[in-house]
């Protein structure tokens, strides 16, 4: 496997990405109340916090802390019952569904535990999906698309589909399809889940590189190993912050 | 993303053939069975209005209505003839009958039928052939003699047993007078408006002297020339007795009121069965929207991902009605040629002309994708409305 790494720069101590230490996520006192009959269930109950720029943040905590809460609600898949979100500056806490869907195509870059790729059509098609969204023409949706796959070293695997590629791979076009239209957050749940160590390893060196690129990666695990990984802890217990 | 939404369209039905072609039938079934309908309705019309002119029917017949109508009273005479030829080209000749119902006589046997007053060339014009004795002459008419000719089946009646030429008859009207018969006609098939075989001819003048005093004439039987269209004689005649007489005083029947009759029945029926096949489609487009309804329940996950990528509810929706209007519109491709390849083997059969309704497929397809918007759209909003994080965790 041939890994194309960029030159790694911590962003946080180089002066070339001070411009860019800059707050990507405000969290301001977050709640996020389900009511489920006569009970009221707290999933998040006031949770304040900043990532910034260029952060590789890992959020954890045991099954049923919250985490998949605070996950959708920084992916904007949700939004919170009270307090505000700002991603890039920009309150998003109340915003309709197709504004969101607006936010979540140019902010927002995911992967999931279980890959969530789409059967049916080629890992270059996947890619190429998310900026079919945002507009952009077929022909420059095939370049950055493959170069995103090229980035992750799945050049030649583009016209795979998902089911013709292993999970390893499959995990790889999914983190393609994430950074292909250059997102201000990766968010990454579980993401080495449904893969064994050494592969599950590929892919955390994946997003230490994209760390080093400059990225601001947000991985959502209840694993200490690779919350151990990641260079900022955030743990949550009955949906509050304790953090390290 | 139009396109890709036709692709993703595609796939989705490739994906699941037997299925997709199930819930297709309906739309197949319903475009064809109106394309069918229209096209063979059409065809028969046609069929018949050609055979109706084909079978050298050139005679046209008018006949007043209104005969107390001072202007028909004036004008239908023996000089209206003469002003016809002059005034409507293609016609050759005009001739002017009366006739009514009369009781004949000879000996035992008597009947009712129709004492046709003619002159004496009628049984040429109209190619009527003689077959015994002789067709009355031009004299016989000038003097108003006495004399008849009998259609075939009065001659079997009237004289069983033959010697019908050289015997009287006798013709009760008010009063009964004896008539020499001086020929007997071969059979010849009744045509539209006229009928032969039953009948009896006595000169013109000889029937407004002898058997009904009558002011104006009945009927005029015309022949037109060879070679002309005769829809369009009938037509022009029309257009020059409104001028003469009025409009509704009179009546034209001709090879084209029968066409007429003819279309404008098929045309009603065939328009009353295309609109009953029409709900077909709509029973097809609930097949569509039935297969709509879990195709987006099977692919709730993927709607999840699609709208974790960035899909607003607006391009989810437009992806699902995208697929069901490229369903339907498949369904109504393959139902045009399935309707035109049932047209083409039942006018084969019947022998009639095919004449391809292209409007119907234009109508039919465009109904069909219609039909897929209309039953396309609850589902398409049902997935657009989901929930991405309920969707996404969907298995």
């Amino acid at each position: 496997m041939v890994w194309v790494v960029e030159p790694a720069l911590d962003p946080v101590q180089n002066k070339e990405f001070s411009i860019m230490t800059d707050t990507v996520i405000q969290l301001d006192d977050i709640r996020r109340y389900y009511v489920m009959g006569e009970n009221v269930v707290k999933a998040l109950d006031g949770i304040s916090l900043d990532i910034k720029r260029g952060e590789y943040t890992a959020i954890m905590g045991p099954s049923g802390s919250g985490k998949s809460t605070m996950m959708h609600l920084i992916g904007c898949l949700d939004t919170p019952t009270e307090g505000s979100i700002y991603i890039d500056n920009e309150d998003v806490s109340d915003l309709q569904e197709t504004e969101l869907a607006f936010i979540r195509n140019e902010k927002v870059g995911f992967v999931f535990q279980q890959f969530n790729l789409l059967s049916r059509i080629s890992s270059l098609e996947n890619v190429m999906t998310p900026l079919m969204y945002a507009g952009i023409p077929v022909k420059q949706r095939k370049e950055m698309a493959a170069a995103a796959l090229e980035r992750v070293g799945l050049a030649d695997r583009m016209k795979h589909r998902p089911n013709e590629l292993s999970g390893g791979q499959r995990q790889r076009v999914s983190v393609a399809r994430a950074l292909v239209n250059n997102p201000s957050i990766i968010l990454a749940d579980e993401p080495t889940g449904a893969l064994d160590t050494k592969t599950g390893n590929q892919i955390l060196k994946l997003f230490s590189d994209l760390h080093t690129e400059g990225r601001t990666v947000l991985v959502v695990t209840h694993d200490e190993k690779i919350g151990a990984h990641c260079l900022r802890q955030i743990r949550l217990c009955d949906g509050k912050l304790e953090e390290i | 993303m139009f396109k890709e939404n036709i692709k993703l369209a595609l796939k989705a039905m490739l994906g699941n053939k037997l299925r997709t072609m199930l819930s297709l039938l309906g739309i197949v079934i319903g475009v064809g069975s109106v394309i069918t309908i229209l096209t063979l309705g059409e065809s028969a019309t046609k069929s018949i209005t050609q055979s109706i002119v084909e079978s050298g029917l050139e005679t046209i017949t008018i006949f007043s209505t209104s005969p107390d109508i001072k202007a028909i009273q004036y004008e239908f005479n023996e000089d209206l003839p003469e002003k016809i030829i002059n005034n409507v080209s293609g016609i050759s000749t005009v001739l002017a009958v009366n006739s009514s119902k009369a009781t004949l006589r000879n000996g035992q046997q008597s009947e009712s039928y129709t004492v046709m007053g003619v002159p004496a060339n009628y049984a040429g014009v109209l190619d009527y052939d003689i077959a015994e004795g002789m067709f009355f002459t031009d004299k016989d008419d000038q003097d108003a003699r006495q004399v008849v000719v009998l259609g075939a089946a009065t001659a079997e009646t009237l004289f069983p047993d033959g010697g019908a030429v050289g015997s009287y008859v006798s013709i009760f009207r008010t009063q009964a007078k004896s008539y020499r018969v001086v020929g007997v006609m071969e059979e010849k098939a009744a045509s539209f408006n006229l009928q032969f075989d039953s009948s009896v001819y006595i000169p013109y003048d000889t029937y407004i002297q002898r058997v009904q005093k009558v002011e104006i004439v009945g009927n005029y039987l015309i022949r037109t020339e060879p070679d002309v269209d005769v829809l369009e004689v009938s037509d022009n005649l029309k257009n020059y007795l409104d001028r003469l007489v009025g409009e509704g005083n009179y009546r034209v029947f001709s090879p084209s009121t029968i066409a007429e009759m003819a279309t404008s029945v098929t045309g009603t029926l065939s328009l009353v069965l295309a609109a009953i096949a029409a709900i077909s489609l709509l029973v097809g487009g609930i097949g569509i929207m039935n297969i709509m309804l879990v195709s987006v329940a099977e692919r709730t996950k993927e709607i999840g991902i699609r709208k974790a990528l960035g899909a607003p509810p607006r391009v989810i929706r437009g992806q699902f009605i995208t697929e069901a209007v490229t369903l339907t519109l498949i369904g109504g491709i393959i139902g045009v040629i399935f309707g035109t390849g049932v047209s083409l083997l039942a006018t084969n059969m019947l022998g009639w002309s095919l004449f391809p309704q292209y409007l119907s497929y234009l109508l039919a397809v465009g109904f069909s994708m219609l039909v897929g918007i209309f039953f396309g759209w609850y589902p398409a909003m049902k997935a657009s409305k989901l929930d991405p994080i309920e969707a996404l965790n969907y298995e």
